[in-house]
């Protein structure tokens, strides 16, 4: 089952991936690497998640899952959304100028 | 002590300008002149501190195993000497042009250099991580911040390929932490080579390609021209001098602790790809007409002949790539200021229309050519000796064909080098307008010097065995480890 998600996750990346490569959309580039982003964090989560396990709290009932993977994820999540932020910021600035977020309508730094 | 104090004095500063700006507005431009000093001077003490021998801090004395540590060793603390030096540069040359005025510009500048501290402190996979992305954060602002649209572009452009570059960095590092359930750096290169081959390999290749994007190697390089030309003329100076080179520090530190016994296949990869750069990077340059831009494709190449240095994986070749380092820093900082002058004084960028400067700017002009005989390797300047020792490093372990893409890409160069030069120095229309430029001029004349006493470094002993400390102290991993261990 834990394999089944580790498989999701890089599948999940590889969009992510493929949507920076292959769309010409500014705002899809973005949402790709939104979505690369939530990729790695599921495989972080779930490489802290063991089965039965309970929330890691005091007093513990049994075997808790992994704690540390869960605060990476939250340190990356706040990483994330900066990135998404400052993306999102430049790409209104340059709708601004353009008028578009086509890639190739917007002329650019070529070569 | 010292290395926690490198990352947290010039990020507080980043807190404290915009309170100064509210409160004591009178007093901005005095506070960020010392501030700057201050950074510059505990920047240099955490260096020093780390030569003698490893300096760990244990943050909230937690052990290696529970919690975060900072080490200066020989390899950091160079790597800051250099950070110190290329980002005091910059700070002279924008403080020259515009005082504090624009505020917010520091407030970034001090959070990208106290995140390139700690990126060259922290032992710490994640924490690497973290300071990355605060440094790139910084980096994305500072090439977009004249908000002209070409620097937006850039930025953006810089901003997608970067932050693909982290989240591999951030999936190599997830590998890591699900392999050996670890992540300092110390405890890692003793437990992962017992992680099966194959995973081995994966994080191997997730590491690299993060990386490699960051540092802006050849197939991947498309961003750095961008980034590097459009950002105004400090900003470039500061990007290709020393953030490129904390990338490569952070390449060289993962892979000699991690990969030099068990994949040395990655060493082979990092010199491949640094042979790709220096022909890729140099054929590009020959073709551009914007002398900023023709300025970053060099830098590509430079990374190539620092990469093929790291990719060797000998005490020799980490030394060269360290003394290539620096000398890349003097040379290219120069040659960026020198350009943005030259460039703005004339009101283009095309080289063919920046004529007869040689007339009406003989200083500017003079300290470009020391710094342009320099990178293209005329024999007394530094470019020769660190190419030199490159050549040397990779013959003696074996990559031939690295020392002779050193020398063709070193042909090359000296075709679009004379090209800029001949330019300069025919005769053409004088620039309309004098404006005091004495920062600016102050500091390429500094690294000029800078290059010729770099290259006298094979007649100086102590220096050059100072050097050659670094290389062997980097490959000395067991010393590494026992030092961040110790309990």
């Amino acid at each position: 089952m834990i394999k089944l998600s580790y498989a999701t996750a890089i599948f999940i990346f590889c969009i992510g991936l493929y949507t920076i490569i292959s769309k010409r959309n500014l705002f899809k580039t973005v949402i790709g690497l939104a979505i690369m982003e939530s990729a790695v964090l599921l495989l972080i989560v779930t490489s802290g998640y063991i089965p039965g396990g309970v929330p890691p709290l005091l007093p513990m009932n049994g075997v808790a899952v992994n704690p540390l993977p869960q605060a990476f994820t939250l340190t990356a999540i706040v990483i994330g959304a900066s990135d998404v932020a400052l993306a999102l910021a430049l790409v209104i600035k340059l709708h601004r100028r353009y008028g578009t977020v086509d890639l190739d309508k917007i002329r650019g730094l070529r070569g | 002590m010292m290395p926690v104090l490198a990352v947290i004095v010039p990020m507080s500063w980043g807190f404290i300008i915009p309170l100064v700006y509210l409160f004591r507005r009178k007093l901005l431009d005095q506070a960020i002149l010392l501030f700057a000093f201050i950074s510059f001077m505990v920047t240099l003490a955490t260096a020093f501190s780390g030569w003698q021998g490893y300096n760990v801090a244990f943050l909230g004395g937690w052990s290696a195993g529970l919690g975060i540590v900072f080490v200066v060793d020989k390899l950091s603390a160079a790597f800051l000497v250099l950070a110190a030096t290329g980002s005091g540069a910059a700070f002279l040359v924008s403080y020259g042009r515009f005082r504090a005025d624009p505020w917010r510009y520091y407030v970034i500048f001090f959070l990208l250099q106290s995140a390139m501290n700690g990126i060259l402190v922290t032992g710490d996979m994640f924490t690497l991580f973290v300071f990355y992305e605060i440094f790139s954060l910084a980096a994305y602002l500072l090439v977009s911040f004249t908000m002209s649209w070409q620097a937006i572009e850039a930025g953006l452009k810089y901003l997608v390929l970067g932050t693909i570059g982290a989240f591999f960095i951030l999936l190599g590092t997830a590998y890591i932490f699900m392999a050996t359930g670890a992540l300092n750096m110390a405890i890692l290169s003793v437990s992962l080579p017992q992680a099966p081959p194959e995973t081995l390999t994966v994080i191997a290749a997730c590491l690299l390609i993060g990386l490699f994007i960051k540092i802006g190697a050849f197939p991947v390089h498309f961003w750095l021209p961008d980034a590097h030309s459009s950002a105004q003329t400090a900003v470039s100076a500061l990007l290709s001098g020393v953030v490129v080179k904390v990338s490569i520090y952070a390449l060289a530190r993962v892979s000699l602790l991690f990969f030099l016994e068990t994949r040395p296949a990655a060493f082979t990869v990092i010199t491949s790809i640094g042979i790709l750069s220096i022909l890729g990077g140099h054929l590009m340059a020959l073709r551009q007409e914007d002398i900023k831009r023709l300025l970053a494709f060099s830098t590509v190449a430079q990374i190539g002949y620092i990469l093929t240095g790291v990719g060797t994986g000998t005490a020799a070749g980490i030394t060269a790539a360290v003394f290539h380092a620096f000398n890349h820093m003097f040379m290219k900082g120069g040659l960026f200021i020198t350009a943005g002058q030259l460039s703005e004084d004339m009101k283009t960028r095309n080289i063919s229309q920046l004529r007869g400067l040689y007339r009406h700017r003989p200083g500017f002009v003079i300290a470009f050519t020391v710094l342009a005989a320099a990178i293209v390797g005329i024999p007394p300047l530094n470019g020769f000796m660190g190419k030199w020792y490159l050549m040397l490093a990779s013959v003696d372990a074996g990559n031939i064909v690295s020392a002779l893409a050193l020398a063709a890409g070193t042909v090359i160069s000296a075709f679009y080098y004379l090209r800029i030069l001949s330019s300069l120095y025919s005769p053409g229309v004088p620039p309309s307008r004098r404006k005091p430029f004495y920062w600016p001029f102050r500091v390429t004349v500094t690294f000029a010097v800078f290059c010729v006493l770099l290259g006298l470094t094979a007649f100086m002993p102590p220096v050059w065995k100072a050097f050659s400390t670094i290389g062997t102290c980097a490959l000395d991993t067991t010393a590494y480890i026992a030092a961040v261990l110790v309990e």
